[in-house]
């Protein structure tokens, strides 16, 4: 341990055998506890025998004194010890037993405990170092003398102690009294009257009195005046008075000062008293004038307004993000908290010159933020309003323009009728099918061209520019008022105007190219239409002489009749091989389905007649109208749109004559069954009123009236009570201690049934007649051991 | 002057001169210089009761030879 190493250390340097001694002991004690004994005895013998050596020493002559102080180092408790033992030597021999017993005790003491102690100078040092003030080593009376040596105490006279005591507190009491009279004794109490209240005479003397007091004062003040005058500190004097006066308070102090309440709550004319607002005494902000009525006004509004119960937050509230003055507003996140946190922001002005203040500033605000809002322009467009059904008058302007159209397109009809006209005389050879072929372009050219070749069209027919440009004209024709409030329609229109004229200049050079193409490709078309035509009538001229003369058998022709039905065929328009078979066959089956047909029968086979006339009549349409015909303009109307769709193939005008089995119309007719629903035996209702069976009581048991008694039994063959038939019922018996009981009492029961009724529990008559039986006497003896009470037994 | 022991039955058993003025904290720093640990973690105590460290030593009455509990924390 570190500490017996510093004292071992100390010991070292001291160097005394007790020191050692007692060193030593402590250096030992973590390794060597067993050993203790020894080493304490040891020790302590060693200890004692030092010191008996060393008092040997002092007895030789008082030389120990220089050891003694050498070693007065390193004893530190038996010092004090050894200096009490050095008084009376008579008594050493006696006390050195006694001392050495106790040293024993004392190191013993240390050594057992291992109390590392150190001396009072190293303990100074100690405290030097850790800065304490040191020991104070006045009178180290542990005791009051030792157990050795008892020094009388003080003798303690309690009466003595109390007296003084007494004493003191009476002297205590005296001069608080003292005191307070002091005190009070400046104060007139009631009881003490001025002698003049009730004595007129002494109250004159006093009057009198206190009038010389003053008019006393008067003349002195007056002297002082004219002295001060003398020596002209009248001046001065004044001065200092002006400056107080000029040093009061007036209303140019109070600039500067701010007042805790909006500018428009003070009205004109009015007053209103302001006073310092409350702060805390360490607050060293500015003062702030407040009026105390305003304040609670203030509040009560405030709250009003709170208990409104306003809410804190709309989320889709669209707030201004601009301010009055038209500065941009700061968006803030949970603005409702800000006065909570931030702490309140009343409204304040600030006072000015000589305590005035006017709203100038905030009047001057105001209008600008007034001037501003009419300006403000808002985003919010212009809400739906209903559609009016009818047009108002601007907008029935705009419909001029169309109006011409119209017109325009009219004069087109007009036009179309007078070639349609045209077009009869040409019969069914639709040499001008002008069915709306690409060539021809948007207009009615093909039309103006056979027209041309018809009759020599001086002009070019109108193309729809220059249709555009007769409408202009024919606005000019009118002559009417320029449609009002479209002044800017019109000059669109004048722009518009020089277009349509560059590009009716090009439109024109194209047409003209066009026309003359189209002249040429024209009439290759018409040959070939001729040509077309005269072809299908020689085939109908040149048919009937080879028809009648053969008959000719195609293996396919066979197979296909075989087949059936064939939706398609024929629509395509490639039919025109079999057309002659088919024209025969026809006959034949004319006059075949003639019969069929009476019957009625729809069947498979060959199509009817109508059909093969309607398949005819196709192809000749097919036939007539060859791809290089014109297709018929769609905008001729539905008949020429339909026309163009049935020729393309796009329609089915055919009827679906399909291979069909005749489906039994009519159910086996039966009357003799019902079909049977199952299902419907499992509504809950229905199945409630299932029975239907013959409800009525028999006749024959008519007085019958049983008593019906149904008996239960457990195991061994009781009845069953009530309650244990209930237990039974529900499955819940009794509880522990009620089933026990009734085991109890049911084994009580059988013991009972097996008691015989003419014996007792035990059987003791059948044991008696048993005994008597073995005995074969009439009695039994009562008495314990076998031995009878014989005159024999009777002895001694 | 008294002398106060301070044992902590594990082994360290020390006796401290000290004045009766003396606080408790410098009671525990004479104690540290003597046992060798840290002054601000020894406790003194009897039984239950602390002793704190800005208390004088004669205001918790402790005597002369009075044995102190020698705990550390």
């Amino acid at each position: 341990m570190g500490s017996s190493k510093k004292h071992r250390g100390e010991k070292e340097a001291a160097g005394t055998t007790a020191a050692a001694g007692t060193g030593g002991a402590t250096e030992q004690p973590p390794r060597h506890r067993e050993h203790k004994k020894h080493k304490h005895r040891s020790g302590g013998s060693g200890g004692s025998g030092g010191e008996r050596r060393k008092r040997s020493r002092e007895r030789g002559g008082e030389r120990g004194s220089g050891r003694r102080g050498a070693e007065a180092e390193a004893r530190s408790s038996t010092h004090g010890r050894e200096r009490s033992q050095a008084e009376p030597s008579e008594r050493r021999v006696k006390r050195e037993k006694r001392d050495d017993g106790y040293e024993a005790a004392a190191s013993s003491k240390t050594s057992s405990g291992d109390a590392s102690s150190l001396s009072i100078e190293e303990t100074n040092k100690l405290r030097a170092k850790l800065g304490l003030k040191p020991l104070e080593v006045n009178a180290i009376k542990k005791e009051a003398g030792t157990k050795e040596e008892p020094v009388t105490a003080d003798v303690i006279n309690p009466m003595a102690l109390r007296q003084r005591e007494e004493l003191r507190e009476k002297l205590a009491a005296a001069k608080e009294k003292r005191l307070l009279n002091q005190k009070l004794g400046k104060i007139k109490t009631l009881g003490e009257d001025d002698p003049w209240l009730d004595d007129t005479a002494a109250w004159i003397e006093r009057s009198r009195q206190l009038q010389k007091e003053k008019d006393l004062a008067e003349k002195r003040a007056k002297l002082l005046e004219e002295m001060d005058q003398e020596f002209g500190v009248s001046t001065l004097v004044e001065e200092e008075f002006g400056q107080r006066r000029q040093d009061l308070y007036s209303a140019r102090d109070l600039q500067g000062l701010t007042v805790e309440h909006a500018i428009d709550s003070f009205r004109e004319g009015e007053t209103m008293i302001l006073t310092l607002k409350d702060k805390g005494v360490l607050q060293e902000e500015e003062d702030v004038l407040v009026n105390v009525n305003l304040v609670d006004k203030e509040r009560a509004e405030k709250n009003v307004e709170l208990r409104k119960k306003k809410p804190d937050y709309l989320p889709y509230a669209e707030d201004e993000s601009v301010d009055d003055l038209a500065q941009q507003k700061p968006r803030s996140i949970l603005s409702k908290y800000d006065e909570e946190l931030e702490g309140e922001r009343p409204h304040s002005f600030r006072l000015e010159q000589g305590g005035t203040a006017d709203g100038l500033r905030e009047r001057e605000l105001e209008e600008i933020r007034a001037k501003l809002r009419l300006q403000a322009q808002s985003l919010s467009t212009v809400g739906p309003r209903l559609a009016s059904e009818y047009l108002t008058p601007e907008e029935m302007v705009t419909f001029k323009k169309t109006k011409r159209r119209v017109k325009k397109i009219r004069k087109k009809e007009k036009e179309v009728v007078v070639r349609a006209d045209d077009l009869l005389p040409l019969g069914d050879q639709t040499q001008d099918g002008d069915f709306g072929s690409r060539l021809r372009g948007r207009g009615r050219r093909r039309v103006s061209e056979v027209e041309e070749e018809k009759e020599p069209v001086p002009q070019p027919l109108p193309s729809d520019d220059t249709r555009v440009e007769n409408m202009d004209i024919s606005d000019e024709e009118e002559g009417g008022a320029p449609p009002p409030g479209s002044p800017q329609v019109l000059e669109e229109d004048e722009a518009e105007l020089e277009l349509q004229k560059q590009l009716e200049k090009g439109r024109r050079l194209r047409q003209l190219q066009q026309l003359q193409q189209l002249r040429d490709s024209g009439e290759k078309v018409v040959e070939i239409v001729k040509k077309l035509e005269s072809r299908q009538r020689g085939w109908e001229e040149d048919e009937d002489p080879e028809r009648k003369g053969a008959i000719v058998f195609n293996a396919t022709s066979e197979f296909c009749r075989t087949l059936g039905e064939i939706p398609t065929y024929g629509l395509a328009g490639n039919r025109e091989e079999q057309e002659e078979l088919m024209d025969f066959e026809r006959d034949e089956e004319r006059s075949a389905n003639g019969g069929s047909e009476s019957d009625g029968e729809e069947n498979i086979g060959w199509s009817t007649v109508n059909l093969d006339e309607e398949k005819q009549q196709q192809d000749f349409s097919a036939s007539s109208t060859t791809i290089l015909d014109e297709e018929p303009i769609v905008n001729r109307g539905l008949a020429a749109a339909l026309l163009l769709c049935q020729n393309k193939g796009l329609l089915e005008t055919t009827v679906q004559k399909v291979a069909r089995v005749k489906a039994p119309n009519k159910s086996l007719p039966s009357a003799v069954y019902c079909i049977e629903d199952k299902m419907a035996i499992d509504d809950k209702y229905s199945r409630r009123e299932e029975y239907r069976g013959f409800t009525q009581d028999f006749k024959e048991k008519d007085g019958y009236k049983p008593d019906v008694k149904i008996e239960y039994v457990d195991e061994t063959g009781r009845k069953l009570t009530p309650k244990e038939l209930s237990h039974r019922f529900h499955g819940k018996g009794s509880g522990k201690m009620k089933t026990e009981r009734r085991m109890k009492k049911l084994d009580e029961e059988a013991l009972l049934k097996k008691m015989s009724s003419s014996d007792t529990p035990l059987g003791t008559v059948a044991l008696l007649q048993e005994k008597q039986k073995a005995q074969k006497t009439p009695y039994i003896v009562l008495s314990g051991s076998g031995k009878s009470m014989n005159a024999n037994t009777i002895t001694k | 002057m008294i002398e106060v022991v301070c044992n902590d039955r594990l082994g360290e058993k020390v006796r401290v001169k000290c004045n009766t003025d003396d606080t408790i904290g410098d009671l525990k720093k004479l104690i540290a210089a003597q046992t060798g640990t840290r002054w601000n973690k020894i406790v003194l105590k009897k039984w239950y009761t602390i002793f704190k460290d800005h208390v004088s030593l004669g205001d918790y009455e402790i005597h002369d030879g009075m044995n102190l509990e020698l705990y550390y924390q």
